[in-house]
């Protein structure tokens, strides 16, 4: 139902826009001068960037340079801390989503995120997956191949095929991160947020999350907050650097990386600095 | 100063690269010296020096290594390391081409050259100063000085194709000087190498301080 309704309000309002600017057109998640602050503080000053459909976008810069309070601006959640305002406009679909009349829950259905340290649910491996498409009514045949392909989808299938209804906390950190990303899929979201996803995970769960998350930029958009420099440089097309709230450098991961054009930029990823 | 080791490991890296440079450069110039002084002693350091510069290449290049394993360098500093890896293979070809010429002098002997020796100082000349230039921007991250290079190759192979041109005709008319003209038909042609050579070096050099590959010669 949640779904219906972000559905609606997107389809009416893309439809509206599909024929005018590119702006409108696509599903570029195109952000215009977003400035967020924390009270008195403000934690992200005048960012414009374009991140493009299908693709990876990493999103680096040091602790407090406010890259994860701008990933958590794609799906509102910043809607929940308190004295957190937001100003500015990301559009996606045609639709301003940070524009108070969309509903935030049926935002996050289209926009899922996976967090720093695995969160499976205390449940069996099966409703974690579950879970989200219960929600909305699914159930039956038709539940069962979503949480199958999430899963399947995850990376995870070959390891717990046989144990579907064991607890998911039985799971290693590697494949209950895994888990929660088919967790996030079973919503069957368009964009996934990765906020630090392998911060937790050893080298091997690692490189793991690292191939999925290449494999799943063939069917969604991917934004990723990392403090690793090289798992940026391995698994994103563009990289944005931030420092102290401003966008720095944003270009192709490439170029960033062997070439940069600011000097603050090259400090940085060549650890002059951070 | 954060990461302030694997800093001065690079800083020694470029320091190493250079001497490494002045080496196969000073191998260049001293096998010329000798051909034209026929000093058979100074050829024969040339040859001896030139396992000095293999060592410094091997080392160079496994450090290089290092880093990359063990610091994973980024932006300018991968560049550097980039072309630190690059360049050394030409400034190890130089210095066996300094190899070459020292052995041309030793096998040529107190025999007198079938001509007298102009060209091949002048190609020798701007060729050294193309090794030169190529150490300082290297240093210096100066790249205007780089500028003309493939200008500078031109006159080098133009001047080759000369002397080859010369000695190929004073050949067919003498043909006992055939032994004597090849050698210096052969010195030229390691003359025109040289600065091959410099070119793929300076070619580095532009990469490593612009980021943009520019192909010289």
């Amino acid at each position: 139902m949640l779904n219906q309704k972000l559905e609606m309000f997107i389809d009416d309002r893309y439809d509206d826009f599909q024929d005018n600017s590119e702006e409108h057109g696509s599903n570029k998640v195109i952000v215009r001068n977003v400035n967020v602050y924390y009270g008195d503080i403000q934690a992200i000053i005048d960012v414009s960037m374009i991140i493009k459909e299908k693709t990876v976008t990493a999103l680096i810069g040091p602790s407090g340079c406010g890259k994860s309070t701008l990933l958590r601006c794609f799906d509102r959640m910043n809607d929940e801390i308190t004295g957190c305002r937001t100003k500015g406009k990301i559009i996606w679909r045609g639709n301003d989503i940070l524009d108070k009349k969309v509903d935030p829950v049926a935002l996050r259905h289209k926009v899922g995120m996976v967090f720093q340290k695995p969160n499976p649910f205390p449940k069996s491996i099966y409703d974690n997956v579950a879970f989200g498409p219960k929600i909305h009514g699914i159930k039956g045949k038709r539940l069962d191949d979503i949480v199958e392909n999430s899963i399947k989808q995850a990376a995870l299938w070959e390891d717990v095929k046989d144990r579907l209804g064991e607890s998911a906390l039985k799971l290693s950190g590697g494949q209950q991160q895994r888990l929660c990303i088919a967790r996030t899929l079973a919503i069957d979201p368009e964009v996934i947020l990765f906020d630090e996803p392998c911060s937790a995970l050893d080298p091997i769960s690692t490189a793991k999350i690292e191939a999925l998350i290449r494999e799943l930029k063939k069917d969604y958009t991917i934004i990723i907050v990392t403090h690793n420099m090289q798992q940026a440089a391995r698994i994103s097309d563009c990289t944005a650097f931030f420092l102290m709230g401003e966008l720095i450098e944003f270009d192709k991961t490439s170029k960033i990386f062997e070439n940069p054009k600011d000097k603050k930029t090259e400090d940085y990823i060549t650890g002059r600095f951070g | 100063m954060i990461r302030k080791e694997y800093i001065e490991e690079l800083d020694k890296l470029k320091r190493d690269v250079l001497k490494m440079g002045k080496l196969a450069k000073d191998a260049a110039s001293n096998s010329i010296k000798a051909l034209i002084e026929r000093d058979a002693e100074l050829a024969k350091r040339v040859l001896n020096e030139n396992a000095v510069i293999d060592d410094l290449e091997f080392d160079i290049e496994n450090r290089c290594m290092k880093l990359i394993a063990l610091q994973q360098p980024m932006a300018v500093d991968l560049r550097v390391i980039g072309t630190c890896i690059k360049i050394i293979t030409d400034f190890d070809r130089i210095s066996d081409v300094g190899g070459d010429i020292a052995e041309v002098v030793l096998r040529v002997g107190d025999e007198p050259f079938v001509k007298p020796l102009i060209d091949i100082p002048r190609m020798a000349e701007i060729t050294q100063k193309m090794i030169d230039d190529c150490l300082e921007a290297f240093s210096k991250e100066n790249i205007e000085i780089l500028e003309d290079f493939s200008k500078r190759d031109d006159i080098v192979d133009a001047l080759y194709d000369q002397i080859r041109r010369e000695l190929i005709t004073i050949m067919i008319e003498r043909p006992k000087t055939i032994s004597n003209a090849s050698h210096l038909t052969f010195v030229a042609l390691y003359l025109e190498r040289i600065g091959d050579h410099t070119c793929n070096i300076a070619s580095r050099i532009i990469y490593m301080v612009t980021g943009v590959k520019k192909k010289l010669g």
